[in-house]
């Protein structure tokens, strides 16, 4: 039992040793430079840090993205009947039709109320 | 093979997270993360108990609707948690007041 | 084509909100005032369409089955369905007058209403755990949006923000508990769920913590003290149609769900008898709600808030008869909880009626202080204001009193000892009475103190048609009650 888990230990053992290693290694090895501002701004990839650490979002992408979720949450029931689309047969393809239209009908009203308008 | 106790042991943990978040926390967004743990704790429990019950699927997909219907719950609560931030600038549910005895 | 007829009631009132959608969308220059015409009378052919099936009988239509268990066509769902739908309507027409005179007029209450009505009616005939949520929740999010409705206003929202924490709060606790019952049976119908119950053969242990789960949602749902926090916020804050619509649709409609839920999954002597299960639970729950909420609602200043007690003290007068219907004479006690129903919901939406026609834009009536003198300045607000408050508080021959009478006496002579109950109950009518009887005094009694404002009543043919509607039923139920409750008595709620 305990051996299926003897890599999983392995990996984990392997990655406390680097990390541990590297992070106190890294001030043993690198070179001695004093502290100076530039130094001590967070480290960004080598960009210059920009703007404050909260940053607003436009409402927008949050209408977008709910949007997203609600629409894309839906295509979970599809799955379920592709599944099953012998055996449900027309009475299943007419069911999946009616629930997709009902769908489309929502998103026309999305669109029609301007939800969906990027630019405004 | 993972015995049935186990997961539901973690999904009443996950409910009992949840429901401390909801009560213990202030804030809207925390608050509302929470609800979606309840019901993801639900839907563990469902499909947990779905392997017992396995003459049909019906926890599975009991747990597709919970899933769409939390969507649906979320995008109503986050627009509501909007419209608060946008009157009155704060996400904090101890600041609504406004409506007492 | 059987299956057409016997959702026809569902059927309508889907058709009549994709469509309602559609033209709000299209056609924005529509007054809007047409879709509120539209909606009511949606609602009302729903109504009528829920007659008529009862009418032909579901046993006689073929193919009405095919949806069961997930949509009962049943007569305990047609009865909710009617009440569902007169109660929507009326709704929906103090929403046509409401509306525009505060400068709210947008066409999306109308359909979050249609939506919502539909939910409310799916609740009332979901005969399986999965229809049941879909159901409760399409019911609860329209309404929340409904009550956040007034966007400018930080009541609204904050009341629509508690109620959402709230409510999805307490659809999470029943989903666990309905997930644990699933467990425990491997069932979620209610039927299957009730018939393993009975067996013998469920873990009692998943079954107690399921059943208490459970009873804490629907408890939330029906706002039953200790759970019913958020209903004077909430009923405060939202705009005053979308408050009718929660006393009215959303209470009949948690109702429904608690009686089915309770009687036909939980109904087994293992989960219902004395000492052991939700009865033992339901009959404190019902004292406390009563007493608590008579006695809190006598010291608001704020009519709208005092109706929002109001509506819990009826919940708690209605937990009485459901803690009744677990008994063998259960059959009369869900029939009088089905008549209570249908009589609350015609004096209540009366009432918040009333307090929308004595407001206008600007000079909207809360408090009792708004109300001061109206019976003389305005006569024809004040006078079924004061039948619709009769009616509430059980007045003879107004509806209510037959409501409370039949709900009384199922209990009184139900089998075990709920006299006690009735006891309680009726000393709880008594205070009730006196804070309904205060609004009466302030409209014929007081006059306004000098240089405070005062509330002008607004002009509106909807909400006067709503108010008429009101009365003629509040008359009728209690001039000629014996045959609404004859029709409950056919409505028993099965799986």
């Amino acid at each position: 039992m305990l051996a299926t888990y003897a890599p999983l230990f392995l990996l984990f053992a392997v990655a406390a040793v680097l990390v541990l290693g590297l992070f106190f290694a890294t001030p043993l090895l690198g070179a001695k430079v004093p502290p100076n501002a530039e130094k001590m701004l967070p480290f960004e990839c080598g960009a210059e840090t920009t703007g404050s650490r909260h940053v607003k979002l436009s409402v927008k992408f949050y209408m977008t993205a709910i949007l997203f979720v609600v629409f894309d949450v839906e295509a979970i029931f599809i799955y379920p009947w592709a599944i099953q689309f012998r055996t449900l047969g027309w009475v299943g393809l007419a069911t999946m039709t009616g629930f997709l239209a009902t769908l489309a009908l929502a998103l026309v009203y999305c669109w029609k109320k301007g939800a969906l308008e990027w630019e405004h | 093979m993972i015995p049935l106790e186990h997961y539901l042991y973690v999904a009443g943990a996950l409910f009992a997270i949840g429901t401390l978040g909801f009560v213990v926390r202030r804030n809207l967004l925390v608050q509302l993360m929470s609800l979606e743990l309840l019901l993801n704790a639900v839907n563990l429990t469902l499909v947990a108990f779905n392997r017992q019950h396995q003459d049909d699927h019906t926890g599975q997909l009991f747990a597709f609707f919970v899933i769409a219907v939390a969507a649906a719950e979320a995008a109503v609560g986050l627009a509501i948690v909007l419209a608060l931030y946008r009157l009155r600038r704060s996400v904090r549910s101890d600041e609504a007041t406004l409506l007492k005895n | 084509m059987g299956i057409l007829l016997a959702t026809s009631p569902l059927l309508i009132v889907a058709l009549g909100a994709l469509l309602v959608m559609l033209v709000e969308a299209f056609a924005p220059k529509l007054q809007r005032g047409e879709l509120a015409w539209a909606t009511a009378v949606t609602l009302v052919g729903g109504a009528l369409a829920s007659a008529s099936v009862w009418m032909v009988g579901t046993v006689g239509i073929p193919g009405a089955e095919a949806l069961a268990p997930y949509l009962l066509t049943d007569r305990f769902a047609l009865f909710f369905d009617f009440t569902i739908c007169v109660g929507a309507a009326l709704a929906a027409l103090l929403a046509g007058g409401y509306l525009p005179e505060h400068g709210i007029e947008r066409g999306e209450f109308y359909v979050l209403l249609l939506w919502s009505t539909l939910g409310a009616m799916m609740l009332a005939g979901a005969g399986d755990l999965l229809s049941l949520f879909i159901g409760l929740e399409t019911l609860s999010l329209g309404v929340y949006a409904m009550t956040a409705f007034r966007r400018a206003s930080p009541r609204s929202t904050e009341a629509a923000m508690k109620y959402f924490l709230l409510g999805s709060f307490a659809a999470a606790l029943l989903l666990y508990g309905g997930a644990l019952l699933y467990g425990a049976t491997g069932h979620t119908d209610l039927a299957g769920i009730g018939q393993r119950i009975a067996e013998g053969t469920a873990s009692p242990v998943l079954l107690l913590v399921a059943t208490a789960l459970i009873v804490a949602g629907l408890a939330f749902k029906v706002s039953a003290v200790p759970f019913h926090a958020w209903t004077p916020d909430a009923y405060e804050g939202a705009p005053t149609p979308a408050t009718a619509f929660m006393a009215v649709v959303v209470k009949s409609a948690a109702f429904a769900m608690m009686l089915r839920v309770l009687t036909v999954a939980l109904g087994a002597k293992a989960t219902s008898s004395w000492g052991a299960g939700w009865s033992t639970v339901l009959a404190p729950i019902a004292v406390a709600t009563m007493t608590y909420a008579n006695l809190v609602a006598g010291r608001q200043s704020s009519v709208k808030r005092m109706l929002a007690y109001s509506s819990i003290a009826h919940a708690g007068y209605v937990l009485v008869g459901v803690a009744a219907t677990v008994r063998s004479s259960g059959a009369e006690a869900q029939a009088a909880v089905l008549f209570y129903l249908l009589a609350y919901t015609v004096s209540t939406a009366g009432a918040f009626g009333a307090l929308v026609l004595a407001g206008s834009r600007g000079a909207e009536s809360v408090s009792y202080e708004d109300l001061a003198g109206l019976g003389r300045r305005h006569p024809a607000v004040a006078l079924p204001f004061a039948l619709f408050l009769f009616s509430l508080a059980g007045v003879p021959p107004t509806a209510g009193f037959f409501g409370k009478f039949y709900l009384f006496r199922a209990a009184m002579y139900a089998e075990g000892s709920f006299r006690w109950l009735v006891v309680i109950a009726l000393l709880n009518s008594v205070v009730g009475a006196y804070y309904y009887l205060r609004v009466l005094v302030f409209m014929y009694m007081r006059e306004p103190a000098p240089g405070a404002p005062i509330a002008k009543p607004m002009k509106s043919a909807y909400v006067t048609a709503a108010l008429v509607a009101c009365a003629l039923l509040v008359l009728a139920l209690g001039l000629a009650p014996g045959a609404s409750l004859d029709l409950a008595l056919l409505a028993p709620a099965r799986g």
